[in-house]
């Protein structure tokens, strides 16, 4: 199920790399790309990650085998017509190279399961629910049919329904592709309700911009009348504090600590940060290198832009793919040297895993959603992370109130947190419950999804209260985000908890 | 005596609502009988394909020619019953270049625009069509509603002064002094619409002239009369797909076999056919092997069938007629040719014509033909403008913006029904505020069932056809409660519940050719639904005597203390639960292993 959209050449060159875009500095000249030993890529500045495009590197890159059999696009690839009849099939069915999607209700048996786990229709009887904006709409849309209907851009994009549903309709990949098509198609782009939604999804944009002179952004975004005035402007709720910005991002932090402390190529790790590590919360990037090197792990950090989670949620599939198109072909770099592929936030997992595959057509993106982990999913999988912690204890009690964030559900994650520390002698762990933080990335941030937001938030913020603890874990920023605006707790990441337990 | 019509038509198909259009508007006081539904017979039992011309173009060319022509002119007054697909001829490396050639020839003869496609081409505009596909000819093939197009008819006949009874058997042809003077019909549930449990009548209509337009039935109507009319019915198998694999008609561009088509109907596809001789257009086998021979030999075009989900197959029989004599062989070279008897000519039995043959695509001309022929024997001088006026519901296209905005219809519900209604969206649906959806597969609102049910009476499947409600992926698991429930407002409890089981059991019926794979689960997952949350599997309302509510159980808040104790035990709990005899192990089922004993009496 891939696709091969054109980007957007308005916006870029069209190679979508940002390669001789005027507004970005190039890399330092003199900085290898091949070659992990050199490591020098992870040293490049942020702002001019991937932006060597030497001739070393395409020749490399043409010459990497194709990881995917060969069999990328049935339609798209120009040895196409040597496929076999049986193993075809197409996708680009309509205009545009928007995917066809129709045969998915083939698995639909309107059963309503997905209907009856989605959060948004619990609280907004407006929202016609995830059966009829998927598999009902897809079958009732025909090849010359446009229209998309707007109740697509309810959707937070939690995929609760992909979880729900016994038969396997890819609910949440008929969504982001409706969703992209209705963007595309139908939003008004000077409308303020889209320029929003650009903001919003290119969140890495604004934070790399804030990260420049990070306390005056904390402040500014979130001074009084800066903030009546983006509600007024763009639609962005005066309630929602703005996530502060670190004054040291995770990559610089890195850079100056002199990058991988651990070296083992049989052991390899690439740190998939996203954007919120680095900028908001390196202090979790941090926590993830010294968990994994006290495990004995080569920590890499490839050069990686936006997973896409936010760009998905809002129909902005060309900002992502032209996003994906460099995570992919780093992360396929650091898999060829034998690494397996790492995040800390569960979105950021999700994507590489589920939606890339889903829904861009890009040499090795099947790779990398399969060499992908999320971090303590990892460790559990090849450490004896229980026979490490078992006994372990920490030098005061403390109690925390766990949420479980939709996208770490889907994976089968949802309970990892509770398993790893339960074990650990002064460590109480309170699974809040089932229900969805109501944030969903950028969809709390919408002035007109704000009161749906925090009406779903109310079940997890009450649970949270009864809970024990008063501070709050969970493994996504923006679930945590929800999580102390709700409730005022302070929230921290697994990976700290694990980080101070095993004393790396 | 009954009071005398001009015209009687018998049989409510694609020719006879087109005779009586015709003749309406022609000014002759005409009444369509109809045994069933509109389209009850075979013009509610083919794949739907508004015929370009090009199946014809090298076997019979003068049909091509008729299909053609016809097929322009509903396309203009038939808008909102036909979808412009386009078709194409695909031709697969084993089939005959030699006929790819003539059937090209052949649609340029016969004046069909055609454009010749390489396989990059064809396949570019049906990306499931085969790799292998080597060409194609594309041509203005196109899908048309057979129901929408037979009930635009009736109604406009209704508006020009004739009378439609549908449920109105033929039973018997009145011949009086060696002359046809009318019929006798039954009305299953007294005259007019169709509602359930009204008692039957019949009633003598006589006529100045008698159209005996039933199709693969005409045998049984000239049988009544006393003359012998050798229709030859044609079994042939549809299969229903769950969605559109392709957009545009496809036809296999090989000289002629079963399964060569696949044409996009609605939401759906429809696979056709098979072509073989029956003795009984009521009663023929339906096998297993046509299905079969359907999905494997059209995904040698379209290979995506092979794994798609069928929802159901039907069959039916077309009423092919050839002169006496002729004594074809293979059902398949039978001409498809229309045959107008007059019995007058030709077995001195005036009074009655007999209409035979043809085809839906042609069905308007073949209606004008007949409405001469009925015109010159009564005497009667009118022109023709079937061809020009348009059918109600294509006076215009339906306002998609309207429909969201006016009607907060969601887009791709508002499309459907913009389809389906026509010029008639505005008024249909200004009726009802809430208007829920009630089909949620076909995006079918209350208010467009509200429609059917006005003119269709309880009749749930004449509903079904006018609207598409019950026909889509759940087949009427999901929403034949709710339609039905829509009927609660005029009609009593049993006429419902009536209704509701004929609904269910007419989708069981085509859904039984489709048990395998993903059908078979919602089959059964319609079943188990229905069977726990509406007792359809033995509904207490339905037995004979009354029924002991006593012995339910009393229900939550009842509490025990106003509970009556004779009624088997402490009635706040549940007594008949065998289940809960948890610490007792002679009861209980499940461990019945070391105590078989106990376990025969529950």
């Amino acid at each position: 199920m891939t696709r091969d959209t054109p980007d957007d050449t308005g916006a870029t060159d069209g190679t979508g790399r940002e390669r001789g875009d005027g507004s970005e500095p190039r890399a330092s000249p003199g900085v290898p790309e091949a070659g992990r030993d050199e490591q020098p890529s992870i040293f490049v500045p942020d702002d001019g990650e991937r932006a060597g495009g030497s001739e070393a590197d395409e020749s490399e890159a043409d010459e990497r085998p194709a990881t995917d059999g060969g069999v990328e696009s049935a339609t798209g690839g120009s040895d196409s017509a040597e496929l076999d009849p049986d193993a075809y099939d197409p996708v680009d069915v309509f205009p545009g190279g928007d995917l066809d999607l129709r045969e998915g209700a083939d698995s639909c048996y309107k059963c309503t399961s997905c209907d009856t786990s989605c959060p948004v229709a619990e609280v907004d009887d407006e929202f016609p629910g995830p059966k009829f904006q998927g598999p009902e709409q897809w079958r009732l849309k025909r090849k010359d049919d446009h229209d998309i209907d707007e109740s697509i851009t309810s959707c937070s994009n939690c995929m609760r329904c992909d979880d729900a549903c016994p038969s396997s309709v890819p609910l949440s990949q008929m969504h982001n592709e409706a969703r992209g098509q209705f963007v595309e198609e139908q939003m008004e782009k000077l409308s303020v309700e889209y320029v929003r939604n650009r903001i919003l999804a290119n969140y890495r944009t604004s934070a790399r911009l804030a990260s420049v002179f990070p306390r005056t952004a904390s402040f500014a975004m979130n001074f009084g009348p800066v903030r009546w005035a983006m509600e007024k402007t763009l639609g962005i709720p005066k309630e929602r504090d703005f996530p502060e910005f670190a004054t040291e991002t995770f990559r610089e932090w890195w850079k100056a600590r002199g990058g991988a402390q651990v070296e083992d190529p049989d052991k390899r790790v690439a740190y998939f940060h996203g954007c919120y590590s680095n900028y908001n919360t390196p202090e979790v990037g941090k926590a993830m290198v010294r968990v994994y090197e006290h495990f004995g792990y080569e920590v890499m950090v490839p050069p990686q832009k936006c997973s896409g989670t936010p760009m998905f949620a809002n129909g902005m599939l060309k900002d992502a793919r032209r996003h994906a198109e460099t995570n992919v072909e780093s992360l396929i770099e650091a898999i060829g040297e034998g690494a397996d592929v790492i995040a800390s936030c569960t979105s950021c997992s999700m994507s590489l895993r589920q939606e890339y595959p889903e829904l861009f057509d890009i040499h090795g993106i099947e790779d990398v959603s399969e060499h992908t982990y999320e971090a303590l999913e990892y460790l559990r999988i090849h450490e004896d992370l229980e026979g490490e912690l078992a006994g372990s204890e920490l030098a005061d009690d403390r109690s925390y109130a766990y949420h479980a964030p939709c996208h770490a559900r889907n994976q089968g994650l949802a309970r990892q947190a509770v398993e790893t520390f339960r074990d650990v002698d002064g460590v109480n762990m309170e699974d809040v419950g089932d229900s969805c933080s109501g944030i969903s990335g950028t969809y709390g941030w919408k002035e007109e999804k704000y009161e749906k937001s925090m009406k779903i938030g109310e079940e997890m913020f009450e649970h949270m209260e009864d809970a024990e603890g008063d501070v709050g874990m969970t493994e996504c920023p923006t679930c945590a985000m929800q999580m102390e605006h709700g409730t005022g707790y302070e929230i921290k990441h697994p990976l700290q908890l694990l980080e101070e337990t095993v004393g790396a | 005596m009954d009071h005398q019509v001009d015209v009687v038509v018998v049989g409510g198909g694609s020719t006879g609502c087109g005779v009586v259009r015709d003749l309406a508007r022609r000014g002759l006081d005409a009444v369509l009988v109809e045994k069933g539904n509109l389209t009850h017979g075979t013009t509610g039992r083919m794949h739907g394909l508004l015929h370009s011309g090009g199946r014809y173009a090298v076997s019979d060319q003068k049909s091509a020619r008729e299909c053609i022509e016809e097929n322009r002119v509903l396309r203009d007054i038939a808008s909102h019953c036909v979808e412009e697909t386009g078709g194409m001829f695909v031709k697969r490396p084993e089939d005959s270049e030699e006929y790819f050639q003539e059937k090209l020839e052949g649609c340029r003869a016969c004046d069909i625009p055609v454009e010749v496609l390489d396989g990059e081409e064809a396949r570019r505009r049906e990306p499931y069509l085969a790799r292998d596909v080597e060409k194609a000819i594309a041509l203005p093939d196109g899908a048309v509603d057979p129901f929408r197009l037979c009930v635009s008819n009736a109604a406009d006949a209704r508006e020009h002064g004739a009378r439609v009874e549908t449920h109105a058997p033929v039973t018997d042809v009145l011949v009086e002094d060696g002359e046809v003077v009318g019929v006798e019909i039954e009305h299953e549930t007294g005259p007019g619409k169709r509602v359930h449990r009204e008692p039957g009548t019949t009633e003598e209509i006589r006529a100045r002239h008698v159209v005996n337009a039933t199709g693969a039935w005409a045998g049984n109507v000239g049988e009544m009369a006393g003359v012998d009319v050798e229709v030859r019915p044609s079994k042939g198998v549809m299969t229903v797909m769950n969605t559109r694999q392709v957009d545009t008609v496809i036809n296999r561009c090989r000289p002629k076999g079963d399964a060569d088509i696949v044409v996009p109907h609605e939401t759906a596809c429809i696979l056709g056919t098979t072509d073989e001789e029956v003795d009984d257009p009521e009663d023929y086998p339906e096998e297993e092997w046509e299905v079969d021979l359907m999905i494997e030999t059209l995904s040698e075009l379209v290979p995506a069938l092979k794994d798609a989900r069928t929802l159901r197959s039907f069959w039916g029989v077309r009423p092919l007629y050839e002169p006496p004599g002729t004594g074809t062989e293979d059902p398949t070279d039978i001409t498809r040719d229309y045959f107008l008897l007059d019995h007058g000519d030709r077995d001195d039995l005036p009074g009655m014509t007999t209409i035979v043959g043809g085809k839906l695509t042609t069905y308007r001309m073949m209606a004008e033909s007949i409405s001469d022929h009925v015109c010159e024997v009564l005497g009667h001088e009118a022109t023709c403008d079937t061809a020009e006026a348009p059918l109600p519901g294509s006076e215009s296209d339906a306002r998609m913006e309207e429909l969201m905005d006016e009607f907060g219809l969601r887009s791709p519900v508002a499309r459907r029904s913009g389809q389906r209604l026509g010029s008639r969206a505005d008024e249909v649906l200004d009726e009802y505020d809430p208007n829920p959806i009630v089909c949620e597969c076909e995006g079918v609102t209350r208010a467009e069932v509200q429609d059917a049910i006005g003119e269709a009476g309880s009749d749930l499947n004449a509903v079904r056809l006018r609207t598409r409600a019950s026909m889509g992926n759940c087949q009427g698991g999901f929403c034949t409660h709710r339609i039905a429930s829509e009927l609660a407002r005029e009609y009593p409890e049993p006429v419902v519940r009536d209704a509701e089981d004929e609904l269910y059991q007419e989708r069981w019926k085509g859904q039984r050719h489709a048990l395998w794979g993903r059908q078979l689960s919602q089959a059964m997952l319609n079943h188990l639904l229905h069977a726990t949350t509406m007792n359809r599997d033995g509904d207490p309302a339905n037995l004979d005597g009354e029924v002991d509510f006593g012995a339910f159980d009393a229900g939550a808040g009842s509490g025990p203390a106003s509970a009556d104790a004779d009624e088997g035990g402490d009635a706040g709990t549940a007594a008949t639960d065998g289940g809960r005899a948890g610490d007792d192990a002679t009861t209980d089922g499940g461990r019945a292993g070391d105590n078989a004993t106990t376990d025969g009496g529950r």
